[in-house]
């Protein structure tokens, strides 16, 4: 460390907090696009989600680089970037299933529980943005993690009756086929994902206490 | 003059070992830099030496009274006995060694005083415990104090850095003031030097074992106990300067080193119990006995050396250095120093 470092109080770890801000508000309007396009079917909002990714990746890259550009003590850095890469690991499952929905309609019988399964997403990266900025202010995370593992539990009880109805679905091919089992998959893979970015803001809380 | 090399050695070797407690963690973690770790380290052994150094000298000096020669081989016993039990791997310390040296020269002349002892030893026992209260009391009273005060994530990065930063130069502060006894002390009850110049000397050899040659022993320390939290090493390192602090207002030089493993034990209670290993206690209480035994030993074996070589030296080797006029050089440009360090701190008002 230098002092120049020392003296600057803090810019960068503030630099680096605003920007993971700014990430996880992005994901949370790319589940809403997501969340939007599948009510709509409207196929051209479904292909902003990548563009929304590849403007993630280069929020991730930004903040990976001033973390190890000297923000925040080097016993936090690899949990800082831990967290960012598993948000960024959403982003890339919400991608998958955008890119899915693209080429693949979904069937009218699975329709209604995927735009539930879309919005409780949607929900859970809005709880996600409050339990890191509790986390920021050092608050405890016990409630916010709560209602996420509620959340996940109620996509993860929706998910076995989307691959019961899913099963009775004929199919025209084994490409249609494999396209619809991804696209649920992923889609109900997300709430994971956002779960374990949760669990790291623990981490991350414990390690500073 | 040439006879105060052996506790420059010491002292190079002290500062080569024990800077490593200081700035450990905070290097190997990258979280300092190991240039600025270094010369702060340097720089605050140097005040504490010159402020609050000449405490600790006179403790040395009453358990034997010595004359230059035997000073020189105490010195280099000590030090000689730091580097052999550091290279077995054996818990070392400076300040046993010394107060061993003393006491097997004194014996040999028969000017050992042992009624002085006790108190040097209550205080050996008592450090690790003293570092294992603070270390406790500290995080305790730190983190209740943290919790209610400082909780946003970016404050508390900025205080862990800036209290690691603290403490070290504390703690450089604190071994300075409390181990430039062992270095140079022994000259003092020699009559060999002030207290005042040993205190600059000792500090300087300190400061320089640091510069040159702390890097290897730093980062085996700090890659040990990198497990630490930035909030545990911070309280560790400050439970540490604070023990060594404290000792010096008593008069005693002590071991940093069981003063650390104290504060890490102390810290550790917070979490569970057995983080206290037997195996470790018994160490530690093995460098009570051990190291002082090695070290008057060797000063023993040095003494009964010399004074066989002594007809040698008082005709070859004592004539040749003294027609080089080396030592004096180097002593003439020490006591600049020494002035010129003291009118700045007059003009300082310390």
């Amino acid at each position: 460390m230098s002092f120049g470092k020392f003296f600057s109080r803090g810019r960068k770890e503030q630099q680096v907090t605003e920007r993971m801000a700014d990430h996880i508000d992005l994901l949370c309007e790319a589940c809403a696009i997501f969340h939007q396009c599948l009510v709509s079917e409207d196929r051209r909002l479904a292909r902003k989600v990548p563009d929304m990714e590849r403007e993630a990746d280069v929020i991730r890259r930004e903040i990976v680089s001033t973390i190890y550009a000297g923000a925040f003590l080097p016993y936090l850095r690899p949990d800082l970037c831990r967290f960012v890469s598993l948000v960024d690991e959403v982003f890339d499952l919400l991608q998958e299933t955008a890119n899915i929905f693209v080429y693949r309609t979904v069937p009218e019988s699975l329709k209604g529980e995927c735009i539930r399964v879309a919005l409780l997403n949607l929900r859970m990266c809005e709880l996600l943005r409050i339990t890191y900025g509790a986390m920021l202010e050092g608050a405890d995370l016990k409630e916010k993690k709560l209602g996420l593992r509620i959340y996940e539990k109620k996509i993860d009880d929706i998910k076995y009756g989307l691959l019961r109805d899913m099963m009775e679905i004929e199919v025209d091919n084994f490409w249609q086929g494999r396209l619809l089992g991804e696209f649920i998959d992923n889609l109900t893979g997300i709430s994971d994902k956002i779960e374990d970015a949760s669990d790291h803001l623990d981490v991350l809380n414990v390690s500073m206490r | 003059m040439w006879k105060i090399g052996s506790g420059i050695f010491l002292g190079w070797t002290l500062g080569a070992n024990d800077s490593a407690n200081i700035f450990g963690t905070g290097v190997t973690t990258g979280t300092i830099r190991y240039r600025t770790a270094i010369w702060l380290t340097a720089l605050f052994v140097m005040a504490g030496a010159v402020v609050e150094g000449p405490k600790c000298m006179q403790t040395l000096g009453e358990l034997s009274r010595l004359i230059p020669l035997e000073a020189f081989c105490v010195a280099l016993a000590a030090g000689v006995t730091m580097a052999v039990l550091t290279v077995l791997a054996l818990p070392a310390s400076a300040s046993q060694a010394i107060v061993g040296a003393i006491l097997g020269a004194g014996v040999l002349a028969g000017t050992a005083d042992f009624s002085r002892l006790y108190r040097i030893v209550a205080c050996w026992v008592f450090t690790p415990i003293c570092a294992l209260a603070l270390g406790y009391l500290l995080y305790r009273g730190l983190a209740w104090m943290l919790d209610r005060t400082v909780r946003r994530l970016t404050y508390r990065n900025f205080i862990y850095l800036g209290g690691i930063l603290v403490a070290g130069c504390y703690g450089a502060y604190s071994l300075g003031s409390n181990n430039v006894a062992n270095v140079t002390g022994v000259y003092v009850g020699a009559g060999l030097l002030s207290a005042r110049t040993a205190a600059v000397i000792g500090g300087l050899s300190i400061a320089l074992g640091a510069l040159t040659y702390s890097r290897r022993v730093m980062m085996t320390v700090g890659k040990g106990i990198v497990p630490l939290d930035p909030f545990s090493a911070l309280v560790v390192v400050l439970a540490q300067a604070m023990t060594l602090h404290l000792f010096t207002q008593v008069g005693v030089p002590v071991s940093s080193s069981q003063a650390v493993v104290g504060a890490v034990v102390g810290v550790g209670l917070m979490g569970d119990v057995r983080t206290i290993s037997v195996r470790m206690l018994l160490k530690i209480a093995m460098g009570w006995i051990g190291t002082p035994l090695s070290a008057g030993l060797m000063a023993v074996a040095l003494i009964l050396g010399v004074d066989a070589a002594a007809p040698l030296w008082g005709q070859h080797v004592g004539p040749l250095l003294e027609r080089l006029g080396i030592t004096e050089a180097i002593f003439v440009a020490v006591q600049f120093y020494g002035g010129w360090l003291r009118s700045v701190m007059d003009a300082l008002g310390w």
